[in-house]
């Protein structure tokens, strides 16, 4: 400004004076400069940018072999950087040609990133767009061996120091040893708003993933064990289910008598004891509930009884039955469904903002069907519902104003939640086909859903980036989990009902403690937006799938991926574990059915855990195709019997 | 810079309403624009993942849209995915297919149907992890290759202690061996049942048999060896086989190999069945009939598949030590091949056969009752696929009868000629002497050939198409039938075609051949070739509307 401002003084003197000349002449000069300058300015820095960039793939790509792989991971937050440098300093046009140019490099890892990023066309653009934003503010961290380091560094101080601008927006973090291979690419940078750190900080917390106390399960075994009159460690031994605890969990001996004695603890200690317990990483520890969940009624409680002694022992030699539900005609309208636990009912959540709930045990017998109307009758506003229904095989839930995205059933099947893009969330009645109450909070749609595994409790999960812990008889929310950076888009409770886990479009899953609200643990591993989440019954493990048809399992307590795997070639809508957990389902959008082996791949886990590598993978024991229906929902009975839901896709 | 070009930004300011927009601001607007298309579009797709599609529809905009609290673009609603064409002349300009709609037929239109109500429905995807073969599930074969591939190359990454099953080849349920046992057990005992027939209608139907097929096709191959005596049970061999292939769920193609001997020896075995009053001429049709089915739908998938057959078929037929029988099921599956099989392979050879042939017609010759009904038969057929031909030939050439100058010579010609058919079988000639003593004709010198020469040149030139040597100055032959000209001609002919022992010669020229016959299409000829051998017979192929040309 100052300078203009005296350029104008000088030419109004000039002027004043008459020297025409001189004026035009400074005029001509002055013009000059400043186009030059800035056309060399831009040219500088663009060219630098592009040349310094250019240089640097070069080298990493003509490194050594063995150090390539890790040098290769450079060049992807430094091309970013670099296109965001561009935008931000205003040469839009340069940033497009760089972009355009190296994009391939990048395009097989992170295609997802990528498109999101092209669409940055001005630095107010930068600020607006989340991850742009984020990424520019977090400092990336890789991990690099000493000697990778070292030869980086040279190459930038010798032959590239334009870009040592951008490789300081690198946090690294050097690591003496060989430099990792191609293999354990699994901690391989991933553009995440959460910075590592981070995640690294809240991972360190400790978590109680054992088991609740008292439960049926267990309850049912010490019945078992003291009808039998013997010694209660060899005894115990007998039990499957304690065999397949011990197969998880991997500990060999004594797993009756450190439970018994565990139990004792339990029973008696505060959850100080337990936590030791836990970190010592003993059998499935128990952990006391800290939410106070309802009493199961007796009947209820023979039932499971009952479950639990006609359990089919699944393993990779015995595989489950699966049952399919199949939904036709719905037209492309059908977009979430649920089973309960024994297969009977089933739901599902329209586009045209209905519910339908089938009980199956009445299709084919309508006379049933119009007595079990007769009941609700006496209720009010319910006689037209009861003769449209007689003619119905299903009944039709009708209350929210927007598509509805999840459908979730209480353990004993007596409600059924429902949520919608109308921002609300709808607690059904199963018994009365009617709806009892309409919870309000959420601001955006709520994408998922969960009734707690004791009912009474739900979450929610939703596009304003927030997950929430309801109780049925509240209608306002007991816990606000927030933290997420996208929308939250699934949603799925810790069997113990201490925690909850999310999956988000940030592409991270997190776990929160339901008592305290707070994030338990960060997993970062997914590369695109996490759909479906699973926990095995053990509670130790998690499994989770996304967009792209990855399912990564993850160790709860260290926070660590265990084996991601290529599951599917389409996004993965459901997971569900086995009830001992030996094995583990997937349905996807690519019409597939899978069964993997958890326990093989844990147990090559435990053997190398030494070795710190995510190197087992899950072993895929069958593939069962479905005839062009995607794979919706996916739920293993008591009894080990799996159903599947789904939808004939128009197309057949 | 942005993909959307200023002038978008330019169009739309004037449509709502602002003239003039300056370049300026339109610069700088276009990559907002698109910079905000993308988000609402991501958002679109959020919406449609949580739909659980994997095609973005109008509805996902919508509630994009609404998400961001915007009003939503109304009308593009619907359940399908949109419809865009490619405007002519453009490579990248789309729109939407919306076409005017007359008031009034909407109104006429009679209520479309009421759309199904949504249903669930359940089935078995698996049992103890098997898929059973029901028609709910994706057919067998789809999943058994890509699978194996996989635990190939999963067995080799994994390190794991992994107890690998050994693949076992293939494992028949107990309820398709029931099945398979049962259908045998027809097939064998009770042929003639209603239960038999509706059998065959679930093989036609069914899915899931496609693991029984191989044991079908084995089961068929042996019984038909071993039941060539049993006519009852052979045609139902064949119906079943029929069944099979009409199945639209079974990929029988691997096993046509396997099958196609057993239709092959019904079509042309000796003896089939065990009197000689048995009817075994249809059992012969039907599988004529089977054959040309299969040819019709594999031939050009299985591309050797016809060649062999009618390689085996001509064979039978071309060789005289052949029972008249066998005879009669090559002409069959021939003819079933259709016109042009015919046309290449029985026309050429048909004067000679006749010569075979005639004797075993006559009451004088052949005293044997049975055997003269046999060659009858035999003639009978070959008047059919003769006659056939014929009918193609004028069907596809309506014109070629119909030549307006030679025509009133022509059909003088023919009238002349259907008074001859008497004479010609009785006449012998001098001329057998010129033709070399070859080790067919030898065989039975009756000399039927002999009147060629003397009495109709054009008669001769069917046979005379036999050879590719010799067409040409055939054809000039055909256009002035001049009889005369050619004796020594046709002669050469009849010694090259009847000679050589015939086959071998005939296929190695048979791509000659075939182009010799695509010129030489005059039907007129063709017809008075067979007339010659068939008489009046071959009339009764002939539409009446072409007939009127000859009488």
């Amino acid at each position: 400004m100052e300078d203009e401002d005296i350029e104008k003084a000088v030419l109004t003197y000039l002027r004043k004076k008459g020297l025409k000349l001189t004026e035009l002449a400074l005029q001509e000069d002055q013009s000059r400069v400043s186009s030059d300058a800035s056309h060399s300015r831009s040219q500088n820095v663009a060219d630098r940018y592009f040349d310094g960039y250019s240089r640097l793939r070069s080298w990493a790509y003509n490194s050594l072999d063995s150090y390539k792989h890790e040098l290769l991971c450079v060049l992807y937050p430094v091309f970013i950087h670099c296109f965001m440098d561009l935008v931000a300093q205003g040469y839009m046009q340069e940033a497009r040609t760089f972009f355009h140019t190296f994009r391939e490099d990048h395009e097989i890892m992170h295609l997802r990133d990528l498109q999101k990023l092209e669409g940055i066309l001005s630095p107010s653009h930068l600020e607006e767009m989340e991850l742009a934003r984020i990424s520019r503010q977090n400092k990336v961290k890789i991990r690099l061996c000493q000697s990778s380091y070292g030869l980086l560094q040279q190459f930038i101080h010798k032959k590239c120091l334009d870009m040592l601008g951008v490789i300081n927006q690198i946090n690294f973090e050097v690591t003496p040893g060989q430099p990792t291979s191609i293999s354990d690419d699994s901690e391989a940078v991933v553009l995440v708003g959460a910075s590592q750190d981070l995640a690294r900080e809240i991972n360190q917390k400790e978590l109680h993933w054992g088991l609740l106390e008292d439960s049926v399960e267990e309850r049912m075994e010490k019945a078992l064990s003291d009808s039998d009159k013997t010694e209660v460690e060899g005894n115990k031994e007998g039990y499957p289910e304690e065999i397949n605890k011990k197969k998880t969990d991997g500990n060999k001996q004594g797993t009756s008598f450190s439970n018994k004695k565990k139990k004792d603890k339990a029973v008696g200690a505060t959850g100080k004891t337990t936590r030791s317990e836990t970190s010592m990483g003993s059998v499935a520890p128990r952990v006391k509930s800290e939410l106070t969940g309802p009493q199961l009624p007796p009947e209820v409680e023979l039932s499971k009884f009952e479950d639990l002694r006609n359990r089919a022992q699944l393993n990779s030699l015995a595989l489950p039955s699966v049952s399919f539900y199949t939904f036709l005609h719905t037209r492309n309208g059908l977009n979430c469904s649920a089973i309960s636990h024994d297969g009977s009912l089933v739901a599902g959540g329209f586009s045209d903002s209905s519910v339908k709930a089938w009980d199956m045990a009445k299709i084919g017998q309508p006379g049933r069907a119009s007595n079990s109307q007769g009941e609700n009758g006496s209720m009010q506003g319910m006689h037209s519902l009861a003769s449209d229904e007689a003619k119905r095989p299903y009944s039709l839930l009708q209350g929210h104003s927007g598509p509805v995205y999840s459908v979730s059933f209480s353990p004993f099947a007596d409600f059924l939640l429902s949520s919608s893009s109308d921002n609300t969330i709808r607690l059904w009645s199963t018994r009365l086909n009617a709806n009892l109450v309409c919870y309000k909070g959420h601001n955006f749609p709520v994408w998922d859903a969960q009734f707690s595994p004791v009912g009474h409790y739900f979450a929610t999960a939703s596009h304003d980036r927030t997950a929430r812990v309801w109780s049925i008889e509240r209608i306002q929310p007991l816990r606000v989990m927030a933290g997420h950076l996208s929308d939250v888009d699934c949603v799925q409770w810790h069997p113990n009902c201490n925690y909850i886990v999310t999956g988000s479009s940030d592409k991270t899953v997190r776990l929160w403690d339901v008592q305290s609200g707070e994030c338990a643990r960060l997993f970062i591993g997914h590369r695109s937006m996490v759909l479906s989440l699973a926990i095995s019954p053990d509670g130790r493990f998690m499994a989770s799938g996304d967009e792209d048809g990855t399912i990564i399992m993850w160790d709860l307590s260290t926070g660590r991926s265990v084996s991601p795997i290529m599951g599917h070639n389409s996004c993965v809508w459901t997971l569900a574990f086995s009830c001992e957990g030996t094995l583990l389902a997937s349905g996807s959008a690519d019409c597939m059915v899978k069964l993997w082996d958890v326990t093989s791949s844990m147990k090559a886990l435990k053997t190398d855990e030494s070795k710190s590598g995510p190197t087992s993978r899950l072993r895929l024991l069958k593939a069962l195709p479905t005839k062009s229906t995607p794979v919706y929902n996916l739920r293993f009975s008591r009894r080990n019997l799996l159903f599947a839901a789904g939808a004939l896709s128009a197309g057949s | 810079m942005s993909i959307v070009p200023k002038e978008t930004i330019e169009v739309i300011a004037q449509s709502i309403g602002i003239p003039n927009l300056s370049p300026d601001v339109a610069l700088a607007l276009a990559p907002d624009v698109e910079y905000r298309l993308r988000e609402i579009i991501q958002e679109a797709i959020k919406c449609m993942r949580h739909s659980k599609r994997t095609v973005l529809t109008a509805d996902d905009m919508d509630s994009a849209l609404n998400l961001r609290n915007i009003e939503p673009i109304y009308g593009f609603a619907s359940g399908d995915p949109l419809k865009f064409k490619r405007a002519i002349g453009h490579k990248d300009l789309f729109y939407l297919d919306d076409r005017e709609v007359d008031f009034k037929e909407v109104i006429d239109a009679p209520l479309p149907k009421a759309p199904l109500d949504t249903a669930v429905v359940t089935h078995w995807l698996a049992i103890e992890g098997v898929q059973p073969a029901i028609p709910e599930n994706p057919p067998i074969e789809a999943i058994v290759a890509p699978q194996d591939g996989k635990k190939m190359d999963h067995g080799k990454d994994d390190s794991l202690p992994v107890d690998l099953k050994l693949p076992i080849k293939h494992v028949l349920s107990r309820e398709l061996q029931l099945y398979f046992d049962k259908i045998g057990e027809l097939i064998l005992l009770r042929p003639e049942t209603a239960l038999f027939k509706e059998a065959l209608l679930s093989l036609a139907k069914d899915s899931g048999l496609h693991p029984l097929v191989p044991y079908f096709s084995y089961f068929i191959a042996d019984e038909v060896s071993r039941n060539l005596s049993n006519l009852s049970i052979l045609f139902a061999l064949m119906r079943v086989l029929k069944s099979l292939l009409s199945n639209p769920h079974i990929h029988i193609e691997p096993y046509l190999h396997q099958m196609m001997p057993s239709i092959i020896t019904c079509l042309v075995a000796k003896r089939v069945g065990e009197q000689v009053s048995d009817n075994h001429w249809a059992i012969r049709n039907f599988a004529a009939k089977l054959v040309s089915s299969i040819c019709r739908r594999y031939g050009h998938v299985y591309h050797n598949l016809q060649s062999r057959l009618t390689r085996t078929l001509i064979h039978a037929f071309l060789d005289p030590s052949k029972a008249l029988t066998q005879h009669y099921g090559a002409i069959r599956g021939l003819s079933a091949l259709g016109p042009s099989v015919v046309r290449l392979l029985i026309l050429p050879n048909l004067e000679t056969y006749m010569q075979l042939l005639d004797p075993e017609m006559q009451l004088d010759k052949q005293k044997n009752e049975l055997k003269r009904k046999e060659a009858w038969r035999v003639y009978g057929s070959l008047l059919l696929a003769a006659g056939s031909c014929l009918y193609d030939r004028l069907r596809l050439f309506p014109g070629l009868l119909s030549p307006p100058d030679i025509q009133p010579w022509k059909t003088n010609k023919k009238i002349a000629l259907t008074h001859l058919p008497n004479n010609k079988r009785k006449a012998s000639s001098t001329l057998n002497s010129h033709q070399p003593p070859t080790k067919k004709l030898a065989v039975d010198p009756t000399g039927a050939n002999s009147q060629f020469p003397s009495t109709d040149g054009p008669a001769t030139s069917s046979s005379c198409g036999s050879n590719p040597n010799h067409h040409h100055s055939h054809n000039s032959s055909n256009n002035n039938s001049s009889s005369a000209g050619n004796i020594t001609n046709t002669n050469t002919n009849i010694n090259n075609a009847t000679g050589s022992g015939a086959l071998a010669q005939r296929m190695a020229g048979s791509a000659v051949l075939r182009q010799a016959w695509k010129e030489d299409m005059d039907a007129g000829h063709l017809l008075s070739s067979l007339h010659s051998l068939f008489g009046e017979g071959v009339f009764s192929f002939i539409q009446p509307a072409d007939m009127h040309l000859f009488i």
